[in-house]
């Protein structure tokens, strides 16, 4: 099914409102790789140059978009551009003053566009340009390239291209300031006489012709020429032509020639020590000579044109052996790399200073030599072992600035650098040091500046391992281990020091004091070790460190208080891959991770590993308020659990009087059944019937009284009784007051529901009658009821006629308050009133 | 580009047993890769040939290879390739936007492939870190 036409259209529109809203910037789809610096347009499909990027742009990449014809002042609206980028833009078409206006243009780059017309004036306006990178463009001849009026270039690489000739314009001669041309890969054959006469004149050119299918050059080509470099490699397809073609360079004087071949590209079979021959007629500073197969065995008068050269390279060469080297060689520089030397060489050439013994398998073991001169030796990568190291008997010289002895089998520290204490750069990495923490090896080393003895398999347990480096700069030995696995104080002597590597040494400990004397240093590695704290207190004296590097250790956390020495200077702190804790005991640790995230490599990647809950969560995530919700849940716990335990108590005490309060409910708005509860010592009994009954049950008006003898029902619970039968259906209550009832518990308690009940009920119903004078102290036992009698008026019985009458009427009167008449009750206080009048 | 944003798969070699697929994972680009020889019995020195358009300048060019078996790492191996002084190969130095073919022997020792299937990643990068090309082969050996 197809949406009908319009809404589509609607919904374009909408989209594309949608997308003019996100795209906030001009210069999109481009990159901006420096804000109005560095646009990247790289493989966007563009046909055009997109117009929104800003006019300040310096560096513009358009590669891989199809712009096939460049216009006339293409660019113009990038004044300010320095590098411009037009690599694979299936440019074809190149018009006049395409690059007008760029003066401040200093690369060009044309790589990979299949030119066909260049108009004659492509490159003008290009005041400045310096670089002019045009390979693999189609360009089958330097005649017609437009590049004369480009007197500022230095770089011109026109490599891989269809040029059949080296003959070079007679523009050339204008491009005065011209340092490097790159003409390998192209199809040239033959070098004649006239061809690079233009060249005579340009002493400070390196010119590459790499992988041209050289077969001719005409004697006197070179003749009375000074170039800076000619690199001939993959030239020349057998022993012969390259032997008749060196010839064809005599008279060349240049500063470094490189011959050889490519690994991938080999034609020179049975190459023999007579191809060289042709060098004696030139002039060479550095010679240079790569992979050739087939090298002879002896090399007996092979050198014997390079005795005045200055430096020699041999690399990927099948040398076996460089016995037979000419006396008089005046070489200060010699480089045998990948050689396949089968012996360690027993050189003796007093002039050497650099001495480059790399990486050939052959040699198993190192032997003394004797080259007093000598300031720089390499013999890293051989496999080799030292049996003893080092000292000026091992070289002959006290000259040595470097050496490097990385990449070998095992070296025994024998000596501590008798007389080799020049040294500035001393490289140990992944050979086997033995003996190296059993005395002061470097103490006689006072101007080393750099040591590496990393992965030496060295165990530190000698405090004095690095005593006497007072000027190191930089110590690395990443990958070694120390005694019981804690760092002590080996760094006294080097206050000098700017960058340490402890990586991957196994620490769990940092002794206290080991830094205090690094007072310069900027770098510390102290990644894939084992430590589970970040001892924050350790880099205190650190004051001008900036980088720390605590990746991949097993820190949990760090504590709080400590935190707050570290370093001020920092300015890259790394804590990635370590297995954080993010439980609240660590609040103020994950807090300070968060407030230095900006110095904190990766820190939005930065995950908790613990507790279980928190596993796999983002550090900077964690929330303090997630901590207070826990204290607010823990408080609101303890204070809900002591209120509950009051209640469960109160409860406890006065169930029954929270029995009342609930009887009061439910029987509240019921009628009285009594009109008196009647509370009393069963001692008091006798009075109670005889007197309280007899008047007031059969006086007028006859009041009802509960009495618990009588009234109490059989087989409910005394308490129950108390409550239900007693109070409840009681309007009044006649507390009998006597010695006997203080001193009983039932009566005593009857008194208390009694009290709570008239709380209750807010009314007045409680009425004291005293039946004996009581002893005050006797009194004061309960004390509740002592100052209620103190407060309230109360009846006191007194046997005597005019003291009961008294008695009885005030009784009666406080009864009779509340009473709702019935007509019964109508009648009783008519009978009242009668006896009343007899009374009197 | 594929059109679900994945290079197809193509076949490097297939003969005898031996099988060798490889796809791009390089997201700007696909390359063609053809091995002769292709034999359970690799020989020393296997020939190869390799086509790509360079998306960066190789001055300096690593390759990091990882092969693995049944989803477990069995070998990690970095090497260069091309280095600044004396460049062993002729492509080494060769610019972005070029086009870059190699027709020639690999530096491998000959050796025998048990049966089995293998994953091998291979990825080639430059001095700036930045791919040059990257490929997921899979061997499957029977």
């Amino acid at each position: 099914m197809t949406p009908p036409p319009r809404r589509l259209a609607g919904t374009l529109i909408l989209a594309m409102a949608f997308l003019a809203c996100v795209r906030a910037d001009g210069w999109e789809p481009c990159v901006q790789v420096v804000p109005n610096i560095t646009y990247v347009c790289m493989e966007l499909n563009l046909s055009k140059v997109p117009s929104g990027i800003p006019s300040s742009a310096k560096h513009l990449d358009l590669s891989f978009n199809p712009l096939r014809v460049l216009a006339r002042r293409s660019f113009s609206s990038f004044p300010e551009l320095q590098v411009l980028d037009l690599s694979r833009c299936e440019i074809q078409d190149i018009k006049d003053d395409a690059f007008w206006g760029l003066d401040y243009l200093s690369t060009l780059i044309l790589t990979g566009n299949p030119i066909q017309n260049l108009a004659p004036g492509t490159f003008s306006g290009l005041l400045s340009l310096q670089k002019l990178v045009a390979v693999e463009i189609n360009l089958s001849s330097l005649e017609n390239f437009p590049i004369r009026h480009l007197r500022t270039l230095k770089e011109l690489n026109i490599a891989h291209n269809l040029i059949h000739s080296l003959k070079l314009p007679e523009y050339f001669s204008n491009l005065s300031n011209l340092g490097y041309l790159d003409l390998s890969n192209n199809k040239i054959q033959e070098i004649h006489h006239k061809d690079l006469h233009v060249l005579h004149d340009k002493p400070n050119l390196s010119l590459d012709l790499s992988l041209n299918p050289i077969d001719f050059i005409q004697p006197g080509a070179f003749d009375k020429m000074r170039l800076q470099g000619l690199t001939l490699r993959s030239n020349f397809d057998s022993a012969h032509v390259m032997k008749t073609c060196i010839y064809g360079l005599t008279g060349l004087e240049v500063h470094q020639l490189v011959l050889g071949e490519f690994k991938n590209e080999r034609y020179v079979q049975e190459f023999d020590k007579s191809a060289l021959e042709g060098l004696c007629n030139l002039t060479i500073s550095e010679f240079r000579l790569a992979y050739l197969d087939d090298f002879p065995k002896n090399i007996n008068g092979f050198f014997k044109c390079l005795v005045n050269a200055s430096a020699v390279s041999l690399a990927n060469l099948y040398i076996q052996s460089l016995e037979g080297l000419p006396n008089d060689l005046q070489w200060q520089s010699l480089e045998l790399v990948k050689c396949k030397v089968n012996q360690f060489p027993m050189l003796e050439l007093p002039s050497l200073k650099r001495y480059v013994f790399t990486a050939n398998r052959g040699a198993i073991s190192f032997s003394e030599f004797e080259l007093k001169n000598l300031e720089f030796l390499d013999l890293s990568r051989n496999g080799m072992s030292f049996k003893g190291c080092c000292s000026q008997r091992d070289m002959g010289t006290t000259s040595l600035k470097y050496l490097d002895l990385s990449f070998n089998d095992v070296v025994t520290m024998s000596s501590n650098f008798l007389g080799l204490e020049l040294l500035e750069h001393l490289d140990f990495q992944h050979s086997t040091l033995k003996q190296a923490s059993e005395f002061s090896v470097f103490l006689s080393l006072s101007k080393l500046l750099y040591l590496d003895i990393s992965y030496t398999h060295t165990e530190v347990a000698f405090h004095g391992i690095f005593s006497g480096l007072v000027s190191l700069q930089v110590l690395k030995m990443a990958g070694n281990s120390f005694k019981g696995n804690a760092l002590s104080g080996i760094f006294t002597d080097l206050t000098n020091l700017t960058f340490l590597d402890l990586s991957m040494c196994q620490l769990e400990y940092v002794s206290q004091g080991v830094f205090d004397s690094l007072l310069k240093l900027q770098f510390l590695n102290m990644s894939h070790n084992k430590f589970i704290s970040l001892d924050a207190f350790s880099f205190k004296p650190l004051h001008t460190l900036q980088i720390l590097d605590f990746s991949f250790n097993k820190i949990v956390s760090s504590n709080g208080q400590e935190l707050q020495h570290f370093p001020s200077n920092l300015t890259v702190l790394n804590l990635t891959q370590n297995p954080f804790d993010c439980s609240c005991k660590h609040q103020s640790f994950l807090q300070w991770i968060k407030d230095q995230r900006q110095l904190l490599v990766d820190a939005k990647n930065l995950e908790c590993v613990m507790p279980p809950d928190m596993e796999g969560k983002l550090v900077l995530s964690f929330s303090n308020t997630t901590c207070q919700i826990t204290k607010v849940i823990i408080i609101v716990t303890v204070v809900s659990v002591a209120v509950v335990s009051v209640i469960v108590g109160l409860v406890y005490k006065f169930y029954f009087h929270l029995m009342l309060l609930a009887g009061c409910k439910r029987y509240g708005r019921g009628e009285n059944i009594y009109d008196a509860f009647v509370i009393y010592s069963s001692q008091d009994e006798d009075w109670v019937r005889n007197e309280l009954v007899k008047n007031l049950e059969e006086g007028v008006p006859p009041f009802r009284l509960c009495l618990h003898y009588r009234d109490f029902i059989p087989g409910v619970a005394i308490a129950a009784n108390i409550i239900q039968e007693g109070f409840h259906k009681s309007r009044k209550v006649i507390v009998v007051v006597s010695r006997h009832f203080i001193q009983s518990r039932w009566c005593i308690f009857e008194y208390e529901i009694a009290q709570t009940w008239q709380f209750l009920s807010s009314r007045s119903g409680i009425i004291f009658v005293v039946l004996q004078k009581l002893e005050k102290s006797l009194l004061r036992q309960q004390v509740e009821l002592y100052r209620l009698l103190s407060r309230n008026t109360y009846l006191e019985w007194e046997d005597n006629v005019l003291g009961r009458h008294i008695f009885w009427r005030r009784l009666r009167k406080a009864l009779m308050d509340g009473k709702a008449w019935t007509l019964e009750g109508t009648a009783g206080v008519e009978n009242s009133q009668q006896e009343t009048t007899a009374l009197t | 580009w594929g059109g679900d944003g994945v290079w197809p798969t193509h076949t490097a070699c297939r003969k005898e047993g031996l099988e060798v697929l490889y796809q791009s994972c390089d997201p700007v680009q696909d390359f063609g890769l053809s091995i002769d020889q292709c034999s359970k019995h690799i020989q020393p020195k296997v020939r190869i040939r390799f086509g790509i358009i360079l998306r960066e300048d190789i001055r300096e060019l690593y390759l990091d290879i990882a092969l693995m078996s049944k989803g477990a790492s069995v070998l990690n191996y970095s090497f260069p390739i091309c280095e600044v002084d004396l460049p062993k190969f002729s492509f080494c130095g060769r610019k972005k936007g070029e086009q870059i073919y190699y027709a020639g022997p690999v530096n491998n020792p000959g050796f025998e492939i048990y049966e089995g299937k293998y994953q091998i990643l291979l990825e080639l990068y430059n001095e700036k870190r930045a791919t040059v090309a990257c490929a997921n082969a899979t061997v499957i050996c029977s």
